[in-house]
């Protein structure tokens, strides 16, 4: 008897999700895998900041049961992180020191914190907040802290401002407008963001950087360039997402910001795609890479890599732009849904 | 005080220090004032092969079963614990070795196998031991730590624990074991996220006043033995009663006793008789292999009216059978084996504690109704570790139920007189006056061969009379729940009895009207008890461990009604949630 198709996907977003329906709704037989390092079942992202604050339960968070998997025959294994691909021998290498044999790879390991080169030596200072592994220990903290410093220079930086809001924290904001992710702040809108923050308590500071952050007995204190000094219990970075690659480099599979794909969202292995956050891809008409971003492109792109990895040919194209509204603000966001 | 129930199984393969971890867990955890129910299953191969599994359920609460599903496995060996992931809860934890010294293939790690809803903390276990102990041997000891660390075990007080277990070996093995629990123990404080809502921390309980001993079956029937002024014990190695020869051995001739390994299990059973014979008290010990040949010659204590005490630790059968699995399917061969009528009494004691006190109570009933008394245990029993009071040694009076002839008996002494409870005053032999002839032909009074029409019934009914007595003496069956209009009765009996218990507890919280009754007294049969409880109930299960329903057969003639079952070979003990299961199928 043929040795049955093994089609792994490393990732548990919406991406690697979407890609495990797609190989299962078009290939009965093969053995399907999800792998993950995060220990806990495919969740909205987005909901992680009312999460940490404690106003909604695990159950809340999650997109669908794990019986999902079961009835569809789809491997799940949380907790366990890929260290290494091997695309010639078409292996993987598992931290924990196991190796799993694949014969099609989808890589959808989203992003990683993006840390400014200005903040790389106060990093282990800093509290991050991208998925449920790094959720999970922030909790107790947040929990804890009575004063909070957020390095804000994103959109989910808003969403935990306004979590945190419902417990009564102290919050010092330092607003780093120049780089937000995933938008470009245009005209006076930064001003604007700041002033409507102001109104609602939040003492927040536009455009000053980090000078130093040191720690002692559990007190930060952050000092910045324009000579302001911070002291809180917990520092929390919120600088948008990088592509998460940092494992596939020296692979073999060709990556820059992200993992190199072409607009079928292959990489330069024929039965290697990748897609979702961490995947830089191939616009012929630009001629240029775009990165993607958010939650609903995601979920396409996996979809379009599991089918062509099966022999379609679907062009991947970014969704139509939103607006989002950020405390009051409206902003127009490159494909970050609206929820 | 949050309720903790939570049952822990450390996997190994023999020679990993499974079962030494698991006893160190439960022995500190019973310290700590939770309550303990453990249980070891190792192969019957030596060293190097085959799969051990220390399993403990420590609650705060009251327990009576081992549980039927982990919420903790601890993997020291990955192809053991993948064997043994079909017993772990959906919302279960494994704790395993997550960097071995070679890439495992897909099938080979338990990482594979983990099923999503289970959580899996990864630690260095080998890595670990080795930079504490230079050695792989303390990976059980590294995983304690981690344990230790992640669940909120005390882990300074445990270190005493592991320094009090070893402190007999010498400072390089003391120090190993110490070091590689610490190594866990940071590197888990340091590197484990906790995601799980496991935790002895918030629920320790108030210590107990009581004196407690923490002993399994075979540890129990050892010490009342000794207790019970035990002065030979014979016997012949055999899975799962070797511990009570290996106790026996060290400590009975620190009392003047004598302890023989026999060439065989005959010969065995023939030094025990021959001891009761000469007045001293005398036992042995086997599993059903050694207890069909011993079943001849033990009825010539019956017989010829010699005390003897026989210990018949149960493992599936038949033949040689699964020597290290549980099952119940002595009890045929335990109330009937043997040639023509042969009345004994058989006692199977229902946990750890009776184990102790049944044992005491089968020297005094022996020795009294001067018979053959068989003590029923099981594998599990056997080897199932409880945190008990300390048992009260039995009193003076009860080291000596010999029934004495009086001088005047003694002048025309009828060794097998015929009295009204059938209990013929004995001499010891050496006692002037008291010459008689012992035989296992059927005899007179005088113990002189008989074969005529009146004796051997009379001596029949004698045997089956006197037994009758014992009774009294015995515990009172078990009556659980209420005592009229219960829709099911279950009954039970051995190490079932414990499982039973706990599943009627839970069913009546589910609003079931159930009822529990267990008897330790199997032979004389309690009829007159078991028949009220009966009659109380409109349905009656049985569970037992063994294919045929053999206690239901039993009890069947007696309730003349018709008896639902719930019988299973699998080896394993049967749980509270299989007999819940049962009860709720009944109550539908
Ligand atoms: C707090 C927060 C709020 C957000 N809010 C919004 C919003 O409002 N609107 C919106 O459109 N988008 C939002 N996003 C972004 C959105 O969630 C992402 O764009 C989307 O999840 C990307 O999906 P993905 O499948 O590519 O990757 P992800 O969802 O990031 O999933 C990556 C997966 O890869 C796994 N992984 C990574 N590395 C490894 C490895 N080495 N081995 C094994 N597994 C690995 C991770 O465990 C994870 O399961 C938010 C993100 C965050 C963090």
């Amino acid at each position: 008897m043929p040795k049955k198709d093994h089609y792994v996907i490393i990732g548990n977003g919406p991406a690697g999700n979407s890609a495990a329906d797609a190989f299962r709704a078009n290939d009965k037989d093969a053995r399907v895998t999800i792998i993950s390092d995060e220990a806990f079942s495919f969740f909205y992202r987005h909901k992680l900041p009312q999460f940490v604050a404690g106003n909604i339960g695990e159950d809340d968070l999650k997109v669908r049961p794990y019986s999902v998997y079961k009835e569809q025959n789809i491997r799940l294994r949380l907790g366990q992180c890929v260290d290494r691909i091997d695309p010639e021998e078409k292996i993987l290498y598992l931290r924990h020191m196991e190796k799993v044999g694949y014969t099609k790879l989808v890589i959808a390991t989203g992003g990683s914190p993006r840390i400014l080169p200005s903040l790389t030596s106060f990093e282990k200072h800093l509290r991050f907040m991208t998925g449920y592994n790094n959720a999970i220990k922030l909790m107790p903290e947040i929990q804890k802290a009575k004063t909070i410093t957020i390095l804000g220079g994103d959109l989910i930086s808003f969403e935990l401002v306004k979590a945190l809001r419902t417990m009564k924290k102290k919050i010092f904001f330092i607003f780093y407008s120049k780089c937000f992710w995933p938008v470009e702040l245009t005209g006076n809108m930064s001003a604007k963001i700041c002033a409507n923050m102001k109104k609602k308590n939040i003492e927040a500071y536009a455009d000053d950087t980090v000078e130093t952050l040191t720690e002692k007995g559990n007190l930060y204190t952050l000092k910045t360039a324009s000579g302001r000094t911070f002291k809180s219990d917990l520092v929390c970075c919120f600088l948008g997402l990088v592509p998460n690659i940092g494992y596939i480099i020296g692979s073999g599979i060709d990556t820059e910001r992200g993992v190199l794909v072409n607009e079928f969202m292959q990489t330069n292995y024929k039965d290697i795609y990748a897609c979702g956050d961490c995947a830089q891809i191939y616009d012929p008409k630009l001629k240029d890479y775009w990165i993607s971003i958010g939650w609903s492109n995601a979920g396409l792109q996996g979809k379009i890599a599991a089918m062509n990895l099966l022999g379609s040919s679907k062009v991947v194209k970014p969704l139509p732009k939103s607006i989002r509204d950020v405390v009051g603000i409206k902003i127009q966001t490159s494909w970050w849904d609206h929820f | 005080m949050a309720d903790v129930d939570i049952v822990i199984e450390i996997c190994g393969s023999a020679g990993d220090g499974t079962i030494s971890s698991g006893e160190i867990l439960s022995r500190f955890m019973s310290s700590q004032g939770f309550e303990i129910m453990s249980f070891d299953s190792y192969p019957s191969e030596i060293r190097g092969f085959g799969k051990c599994v220390a399993h403990s359920r420590i609650s705060n609460k009251k327990v009576l079963s081992p549980g039927k599903y982990t919420d903790i496995l601890i993997a020291l060996n990955n192809a053991h614990a993948i064997s043994q992931l079909h017993t772990l809860r959906e919302t279960g934890i494994v704790i395993f070795d997550n960097k071995p010294p070679n890439y495992l293939e897909e099938d080979q790690s338990i990482a594979g196998w983990i099923e999503p809803g289970m959580i899996s903390y990864g630690i260095p276990l080998l890595n670990l031991s080795q930079k504490a102990s230079g050695s792989a041997r303390g990976r059980n000891m590294v995983a304690l730590g981690a344990l230790a660390a992640i669940f909120g075990i005390d882990g300074e007080q445990m270190k005493s624990a592991i320094h009090a277990r070893y402190a007999k070996k010498n400072k390089v093995v003391i120090d190993s074991n110490i070091n590689s629990f610490a190594e866990g123990f940071t590197w888990a404080q340091q590197h484990v996220t906790k995601v799980d809502s496991y935790t002895f921390g918030h629920s320790k309980p108030k210590p107990s006043k009581e004196k407690k001993a923490i002993i399994n079956g075979n540890q129990a029937v050892a010490q009342a033995a000794i207790d019970s002024g035990l002065h030979l014990y014979a016997g012949y190695p055999i899975t799962p009663a070797t511990k009570i020869m290996e106790i026996v051995s060290r400590e009975l001739p620190k009392k003047g006793g004598v302890m023989v390994q026999t060439e065989d299990e005959i010969s065995a059973i023939g030094h025990v008789i021959g001891a009761g014979y000469a007045g001293k008290r005398a036992m042995t010990a086997t599993s059903g292999p050694g207890f069909c040949l011993m079943s001849e010659l033990a009825n010539l204590a019956v017989m010829a009216e010699v005390p003897a005490v026989l210990v018949n630790s149960q493992r599936g059968g038949p033949s040689t059978g699964l020597p290290t699995r549980n099952e119940q399917s002595d009890l045929n061969i335990a109330l009937f084996g043997g040639s023509g009528d042969s009345p004994r009494i058989v006692l199977a004691p229902t946990s750890v504690n009776e184990c102790y006190t049944c044992t005491t109570l089968a020297f005094y009933l022996a020795e009294k109704y001067q018979t053959l008394v068989i003590i029923l245990l099981d594998f599990f029993l056997s080897n199932s570790i409880r945190n008990i009071t300390t048992p009260v040694p039995p009193k003076a009076n009860q080291l000596n139920s010999n029934v004495a002839p009086t001088k005047t008996a003694l002048k025309d002494y009828k060794r097998y007189k015929l009295t009204k409870n059938g209990i013929s005053p004995r001499a010891i032999p050496g006692t002037p006056g008291g010459m008689c002839i012992s035989t296992g032909l059927e005899h007179s009074e005088h113990g002189h061969p008989r074969y005529d029409r009146n004796t051997h019934p009379a001596m029949t009914e004698k045997r089956f009379n006197k037994i009758q007595g014992a009774l009294s003496e015995a515990p009172k069956p078990r009556w659980v729940g209420p005592k009229k209009n219960v829709d099911i009765g279950v009954i039970a009996w051995g190490s079932t009895a414990g499982s039973a218990h706990e599943a009627v507890l839970n069913a009546r919280k589910e609003g079931i009207n159930v009822a529990f009754m267990s008897t330790v007294i199997l032979s004389p049969f309690p009829v007159k008890e078991i028949k009220k409880f009966s009659e109380a109930c409109s349905r009656i299960l049985v569970p037992e461990l063994n294919y045929t329903g053999q206690f239901a057969n039993v009890l069947s003639p007696h309730l003349s009604r018709s008896i639902e079952r719930l019988n299973m070979v699998t080896g394993l003990p049967i749980s509270a949630e299989d007999i819940l299961e049962k009860i709720r199928d009944m109550a539908r």
